[in-house]
């Protein structure tokens, strides 16, 4: 179980927390998929819950471990795969394996067993002795991906990792991602693929502005009254006064033969249709029910994804 | 052709965004032309602030020995020190390179100026003192003999001469008179011969080649840091300290290797080619010593530069262009003595001044790890700090 209790950090020099009283529970076995825009503040909080930064205020804690007393015993647990290749190019998938084992202190007599473990798992047992500066996005992907499973992590954080690769790629490394899961690790995913962490996560965490906006199972935000939406056509054509009281809907997205509302509580659905009936709006065909990951995220940050 | 326009519009672009990298592009190269303009300004206007230096001790109190010494002073291309000191003394001074020429005018230098086997003027130049400066301090020297021992001689044929006759304008002084009144001597009297060009050239391309290990040393720091090795590394509980030490344990080494092949290269390849092969001194043990010293210096300042800097771009400049200012102020490519006293003053701060020192006690002046001791010590010194600086930054750039 990861708990992060008002945790509190800023660069130095920043005009601004990048992390501002976040609190947020991860329960152990989850695999827990983290969103927001760039600048949110998941790579910082991914780089404290890593060991990399030290909290500046508040707590957290892993598996009943205070972070900042225990930061080698957790590391020693723990695994981060970065976005970046962070490996050495000129080396040979082997050479990088080995080097990445020791420098883990895993024992010696255990590093041949730990390779041909995470070769399984990459995939990548035909290239093990070639140069990873010749390889494919894909390919450097598994590596990356490997390396981070040498020390058999219960918690790994993967940021990103499918960035850039082809499909066939991504869908080796969402599988083995399950399958790592399935074993007991707790995964802590980021990813600017919605689809992905809808597909694979079963708990979500959506920050903005160093803050955690909402957290819980995908289930429970998408059937919450944020995760709700309403897409109705209109029987008619609407006269000018009908559309300038229908535009006054906060958040409604007018279209010239309907109207969306995303996301949609019941009391924004009740207030819709009976301001639909005082304007003798007749109305085709009504859906209300869940959206989906993206639009729940767009609701929750007001911007774009990718935005800054 | 369209490609080409914006791969160059990207370039700038790229340049625009990156305000250090810019700033290093044209900043450098201003301050190394300000350097070097600054080093080299009295070396070829020849004014009064140049620095050659030299003790003269005249022994003789005849006129012409006055005279001579009188000539020697008035030449403001040379600084004359003033001492009380023995020649013994004196000699010391010069051999260590504290002042670069000593001018004895020996006792009976005066009365025998004449004679068939005059006593010469002694000029006793330092071990690293360049062979150009040695011929023209000597021809300034010699010069001022000739002068003397000319009007001795027309004074002497003009006594000679019967009453109104005047026959000196056909007097003729022989070169070989003139060479006999001067005698050139090494400082260190049992060394077997002046140093060669090639003795006294290697210590200073040693020392600047081995501080270019700086480049490829810290352009590889910032490409792992870049491409997120060095996150991994500190999340699998790699310490900074740990990091550092493992990049200058292996650049360390391969310095010292380098040091090995250049050195090589003076003593084998060197006369294989033609030239004069270079000698190790008489003390490997200090030649160790500095060799240990100037890696550690020069491998120290590699990662203090690749934690300062943000791209492996700007690497590569800073450290170029740091190393060539390195390399001015420190003597390696003008002599420090030509440059003004406040140049002097700065250079005597470069890393690079102090291993040339060292080098040049050890390939010119015969020294052992006594003489190269203090030099070594301050490359030590200068090698700590900088490393304490690669971890003071890297510590700030992990919070940032």
């Amino acid at each position: 179980m990861i708990e992060i209790e008002r945790l509190t950090f800023r660069y130095p020099g920043a005009p601004v927390d990048a992390l501002s009283e976040l609190s947020l529970r991860v329960r152990s076995g989850s695999l827990f998929g983290l969103l927001g825009p760039n600048g949110s503040g998941k790579t910082t909080l991914v780089s404290i819950l890593a060991g990399i930064l030290p909290a500046q205020r508040g707590a957290v804690t892993i598996d009943g471990l205070e972070l900042a007393h225990n930061t080698r015993a957790i590391q020693s647990t723990s695994s981060l795969v970065p976005q970046e290749y962070a490996f050495y190019p000129r080396l040979s998938v082997l050479e990088n394996l080995r080097f990445f084992a020791a420098v883990q202190a895993i024992p010696a007599h255990e590093v041949p067993s730990r390779i041909d473990e995470v070769l399984t798992i990459s995939g990548l047992g035909d290239a093990r002795k070639r140069r990873a500066e010749h390889f494919s996005g894909g390919m450097k992907r598994r590596l990356n991906f490997a390396i981070g499973m040498l020390n058999r992590p219960r918690l790994l954080f993967l940021d990103e990792p499918t960035v850039g690769i082809d499909p066939q790629s991504r869908a080796f490394i969402l599988d083995t991602v399950r399958r790592v899961n399935a074993q007991g690790t707790t995964v802590i995913y980021t990813s600017h693929y919605m689809e992905e962490v809808e597909a694979l996560c079963d708990e979500i965490g959506v920050m903005d502005h160093g803050r955690l906006l909402i957290q819980g199972s995908l289930a429970r935000l998408l059937g919450g009254e944020h995760g709700r939406e309403l897409v109705c056509t209109f029987s008619a054509s609407l006269a000018a006064e009908q559309r300038a009281r229908l535009a006054t809907l906060d958040g409604a997205e007018l279209r010239a033969d309907g109207l969306k509302l995303s996301p949609c509580s019941e009391t924004e659905l009740r207030s819709v249709l009976e301001l639909c009936r005082e304007l003798g709006v007749g109305l085709g065909r009504v859906k209300y029910g869940h959206g989906n990951l993206e639009e729940l995220f767009l609701h929750m940050t007001q911007r774009s994804l990718r935005d800054d | 052709m369209r490609s080409l326009v914006h791969l160059i519009l990207k370039e700038w672009l790229v340049l625009l965004h990156d305000w250090h990298a810019l700033l290093l592009l044209f900043a450098m190269p201003v301050l190394f032309i300000l350097v070097m303009s600054l080093a080299l300004r009295d070396q070829f206007a020849a004014h009064k602030g140049v620095a050659i230096t030299y003790h003269l001790r005249n022994d003789d109190t005849h006129q012409a020995a006055l005279e001579v010494e009188q000539k020697i002073r008035e030449d403001e291309h040379f600084r004359f020190e003033a001492s009380a000191a023995s020649e013994v003394e004196l000699l010391e001074r010069v051999g260590r390179d504290a002042v670069h020429f000593l001018v004895v005018i020996p006792s009976g230098f005066g009365a025998a100026l004449l004679d068939d086997a005059p006593v010469a003027v002694r000029v006793t130049s330092g071990p690293a003192v360049e062979p150009a400066v040695e011929l023209l301090f000597e021809a300034a020297v010699r010069g001022a003999v000739t002068d003397v021992f000319t009007a001795a001689r027309i004074a002497r044929i003009e006594r000679s001469l019967p009453e109104g006759a005047n026959d000196a304008g056909s007097l003729s002084i022989e070169r070989e008179d003139v060479d006999a009144l001067v005698e050139r001597r090494a400082a260190d009297a049992s060394a077997p011969e002046r140093p060669s060009a090639v003795q006294q050239n290697v210590p200073a391309w040693l020392l600047f080649a081995m501080f270019f290990i700086a480049i490829p040393l810290s352009t590889t720091w910032v490409q792992e840091r870049q491409q997120g090795t060095f996150a991994r590394l500190r999340a699998m509980g790699v310490t900074r300290s740990r990091m550092l030490l493992g990049k200058l344990v292996p650049y360390f080494a391969i310095n010292l290797l380098q040091v090995g092949s250049m050195l090589c290269v003076g003593v084998y390849l060197v006369p294989l080619c033609g030239g004069d092969a270079l000698t190790l001194g008489q003390s490997p043990a200090a030649l160790v010593v500095m060799a240990l010293a100037v890696s550690f210096a020069s491998v120290s300042y590699a990662l203090l530069i690749a934690n300062v800097v943000t791209t492996s771009e700007q690497a590569t400049i800073f450290t170029g262009v740091s190393n060539l200012l390195l390399a001015v102020l420190g003597g390696i490519m003008v002599p420090r003595f030509v440059m003004p006293q406040a140049m002097q003053a700065i250079g005597s701060w470069s890393p690079m001044a102090w291993g040339l020192e060292g080098f040049l006690d050890i390939f010119l002046r015969r020294g052992g790890v006594d003489e190269v001791g203090g030099e070594a010590v301050w490359l030590g010194a200068f090698g700590i700090a900088c490393l304490l600086g690669a971890a003071l930054f890297m510590g700030r750039r992990r919070a940032k």
